[in-house]
């Protein structure tokens, strides 16, 4: 099974200047985990931001959240994979670099996102299919 | 388990027949699907052809049971089963007629989505087969039935972005959006009733223990 069989591909991107507050408002109202990050400028590459940073980040150390902007918590560079990759290739990165999302790429676009919750629902839509009878 | 406790002949007539009835509806389902990719509306002909089909299989279920196949406590479970699996050939009609009337194309990124809905219902049909016959093949209807429940997560997920870029589109007159909200509202509870058949599998077989 490749990558892009079991990605999403709804990606929100939000600017570097924006507020944490704006990236919590996207979150919530997307209900996503994770936003993608413009660069700050034409030498920058995209980042990315998570509930996680948010919180371990910002509220855990009682930052402003109007105040704090995204691009001081960016995560960079992404982790991407090429949409052909096998899923069992992308676990066993997210392992190696303990994240729970790759970004897919086609050529140097960013498609879909996959995360580890797709992995599971994917892992076991295909153990229920295993076995029928015929 | 089904076919080994009551294996009367009366009895595998209905397991055949539901099973027709179930297959039926993954036709008509993968009719509607290929409708909807190709922007088909002569298509969608085959989605009521189907449904009728399906409705005379139905009557015939209903019929042998109160003839007497199964043991009474069964019977008003199997019956409500196939209603259920009934009620998901009228949201696939239902919204088979809709699109008829849709406008010659939508913006890409929704028909994106309801060509996605479309083919996350189908799995959910065959999944749905799939489970029920764990009934007679002792598999393990738990995993099918989750199976099932992720399927409708995504369309849930794949649902609420859709009502935000229906709320922002464009649309001419009263009638052309109360089609397209008519439409999305049909496509996406096909999953709904469909996860309901698949908890109804889990009472007929909890029943037969």
């Amino acid at each position: 099974m490749k990558v892009d069989e079991i990605m999403t591909k709804k990606l929100e991107i939000l600017g570097a200047d924006a507020s944490i507050y704006d990236a919590i408002e996207r979150m919530i109202d997307k209900r996503i985990r994770s936003l993608l990050v413009k660069p700050g400028d034409a030498k920058d590459v995209y980042g990315v931001i998570t509930v996680r940073d948010i919180v371990y980040k910002v509220m855990a150390r009682n930052l402003d959240l109007n105040k704090t902007k995204v691009s001081e918590i960016v995560s960079k560079p992404l982790i991407c994979i090429d949409k052909g990759i096998d899923v069992e290739h992308a676990v066993s990165l997210m392992a190696k670099f303990n994240i729970t999302r790759l970004f897919i790429s086609e050529g140097k676009e960013i498609i879909g996102i996959v995360s580890l919750l797709d992995v599971m629902s994917a892992e076991l839509i295909k153990k229920a299919r295993e076995g029928r009878s015929a | 388990m089904l076919n080994k406790v009551f294996g009367g002949g009366t009895e595998q007539r209905v397991i055949d027949n539901i099973k027709k009835h179930m297959r039926i509806l993954l036709s008509a389902s993968e009719c509607f699907k290929k409708g909807v990719e190709n922007w088909d509306k002569e298509q969608m002909y085959c989605v009521a052809d189907l449904e009728r089909e399906g409705d005379g299989i139905r009557r015939e279920i209903i019929s042998t049971i109160y003839e007497g196949a199964f043991l009474p406590f069964l019977r008003t479970n199997i019956c409500r089963y196939v209603e259920i699996v009934d009620e998901a050939f009228d949201a696939l009609k239902d919204a088979a007629l809709e699109f008829k009337h849709l406008g010659p194309k939508l913006d890409d990124d929704i028909t994106e989505d309801f060509i996605r809905i479309s083919d996350i219902n189908n799995q959910m049909c065959d999944m749905l087969i799939i489970a029920f016959e764990t009934l007679f093949n002792k598999g393990d209807l738990r995993e099918k039935t989750l199976a099932i429940r992720i399927y409708e997560k995504k369309i849930d997920d794949i649902k609420f972005d859709l009502i935000g870029k229906l709320r922002g589109k464009d649309v001419k007159d009263f009638w052309e959006g109360r089609i397209l909200s008519d439409f999305m509202s049909y496509l996406t509870h096909i999953s709904d009733v469909i996860e309901d058949a698949s908890d109804y599998l889990h009472i007929i077989n909890l029943s037969m223990r």
